[in-house]
């Protein structure tokens, strides 16, 4: 990443771990270690981090970056939302062409990327049918956010109501893998408590979700994951040892595998000086 | 088109004018402003560069070839684009190819249609013509870049965090900054759709008030007029439209995340 002095600083490198269908894994550290670089490098959205990816063994390459996107979806701390109301924010997603359901699937693991930027209309529209109202009610209510009315302009929303409407975005979405970067900061017990909820039913039905969390354990994340110093720690729930068990073998659904990922440090790394980049079967991760 | 009286400036109505100037830049000093100097200086240059320019049409004219005409309109192209680029304020470098391209286009567009097929003079590459053509559509277009230019870094700039979110959720880089691009357009076209709406009403613009000055038919400078300012908003449109789907992509990298 660039230093704010000048230069390059490299937070990470060669970090490895993997996700299976259905888990919850949480990822701890101190702030600045580089938690949400580690995710927005595994969304491909960090223009400063390289990594090898697969996701159900197909690797990331094979898929344009949206289709990726759409599979592995970021959820950013700060949430953003646009439009006039809150059903007009959640729909947003389906008003995007990797939604728009016209076969561009096909040249979507190609790689290939639409030369030309694409005129359309109608996407109100197509959004309203493709997520109807109902869909959305359902989903804030399983959030704690009953008293929030679908047209409510979204800038009246409270911090923690806006990150909770911004999650059920993403989540609305079903995406593969759900990368959510400390989305019960702002929020009371109770409601930290219902989006857990959420997300444990959202693995029930085979969603990957890995959490940047401060909390403490909330009983939903099988492993924990420490990034600190640029290393990777593991950590399976209950067992409270550090170990790195290299070759995990993959879990029956097994979703989801960043090998690698390395934040580019051109002029250099502070912290390990010379140190290769290796894709081998190196994982820092307990099962 | 030159059936009435022409009347001409001598050397005394350019003293006049000058003169006036020099009394509205001593009444600011009076009242301390702070813009006489500028004022006075930017007359004195604008005097020397129009007669320059006078000068210079005059030679293209008289030469009674393609060749200087075409040269002149490089040169003015050239200063279009330096100008757009100075007057374009946070935008970063390296657009000077794409300022380029969207100027010479249109101004080709505008040569072609305006000037060969509405008008169509002879000789064919007129002079008297083509380079107030040229000059108009220059003015326009020069303009209209540098806003919209400015206003869509500036706009790429607040909306960081919403492109962060709209790449997250999938979109193509084009849906990402779709919203900065429509703002940025819309703001370089609303100087020239405010004058394609007054004109006539309010304003008289330049180049019927400069026929009618020298004698022209009325209705018909209203006509050429008319021709003039609505191939100019077309073309100012498409430039901006141009510019915008060459730039875009600046902000992000080729695999579409925000650089």
């Amino acid at each position: 990443m660039p230093a704010p002095g000048g230069g390059d600083v490299t937070l990470f490198r060669d970090l490895a771990f993997d996700v299976g269908a259905g888990e919850v894994v949480d990822v701890t550290g101190p702030s600045g270690s580089g938690k949400s670089s580690m995710l927005t490098a595994v969304a491909r959205l960090n223009p400063h981090a390289t990594a090898a990816m697969a996701l159900d063994g197909v690797p990331a390459e094979r898929y344009d970056p949206q289709r990726w996107r759409a599979a592995v979806a970021y959820l950013p701390q700060r949430p953003t939302l646009t439009g006039a109301s809150v059903a007009e924010a959640i729909r947003l997603p389906w008003t995007l062409a990797v939604r728009d359901g016209t076969g561009d699937a096909d040249d979507g693991a190609s790689g290939r990327q639409r030369r030309f930027p694409r005129i359309r209309t109608g996407g109100d529209r197509r959004a309203r049918h493709l997520l109807p109202d109902e869909r959305i009610r359902a989903t804030l209510d399983a959030l704690g956010c009953s008293d929030i009315e679908l047209e409510r302009p979204p800038h009246e929303l409270s911090g923690g109501q806006a990150a909770r409407v911004a999650l059920a975005r993403t989540l609305l979405t079903g995406p593969r893998v759900l990368l959510a970067d400390e989305v019960d900061a702002g929020l009371d017990d109770d409601n930290a408590a219902r989006v857990a909820a959420v997300m444990a039913q959202a693995a029930g039905r085979g969603m990957a979700v890995v959490r940047i969390r401060h909390r403490p354990p909330d009983g939903l994340a099988a492993r924990v994951l420490t990034l600190d110093g640029g290393r990777l720690t593991a950590q399976a729930i209950g067992t409270a040892a550090r170990t790195a068990v290299p070759g995990r073998a993959e879990g029956p659904g097994g979703a989801f595998r960043p090998d690698g990922a390395t934040d580019r440090g051109d002029a250099g790394d502070a912290r390990r000086p010379g140190g290769a980049r290796h894709d081998d079967e190196e994982k820092a991760v307990a099962a | 088109m030159t059936t009435g009286t022409y009347y001409a400036i001598d050397v005394w109505g350019l003293l006049a004018a000058m003169l006036m100037v020099a009394v509205a830049a001593g009444v600011s000093g009076l009242m301390r402003l702070g813009v006489g100097r500028t004022l006075l200086w930017s007359a004195c240059r604008a005097l020397l560069q129009l007669c320059a320019m006078g000068l210079v049409i005059g030679v293209v004219i008289r030469s009674g070839s393609p060749w200087p005409v075409v040269a002149l309109i490089a040169v003015m192209l050239a200063a279009g684009v330096q100008i757009t680029l100075s007057r374009a304020k946070g935008v970063p470098k390296g657009l000077a190819g794409p300022v380029f391209l969207a100027l010479t286009v249109t101004m080709l567009l505008m040569l072609a249609l305006v000037a060969e097929l509405i008008v169509r003079p002879t000789p064919w590459y007129s002079a008297q013509l083509v380079v107030p053509l040229a000059g108009m559509l220059l003015g326009n277009t020069v303009s209209a870049l540098a806003v919209g230019l400015t206003r869509f870094f500036e706009s790429m700039r607040e909306r960081r965090d919403e492109t962060a979110m709209l790449l997250a959720l999938g979109a193509t880089r084009w849906e990402a900054a779709r919203p900065s691009v429509v703002s940025s357009i819309r703001l370089g076209m609303l100087p020239t759709t405010a004058s394609l709406a007054s004109s006539g009403i309010v304003t008289i613009p330049g180049m019927m008030a400069g026929q009618v000055i020298a004698g022209g038919n009325p209705l018909d400078a209203a006509k050429y007029q008319f021709v003039i300012l609505a191939a100019i908003a077309a073309l100012t449109l498409l430039a901006d439209t141009i510019i915008m789907l060459l730039v875009y992509r600046v902000c992000f990298t080729a695999d579409d995340r925000i650089r």
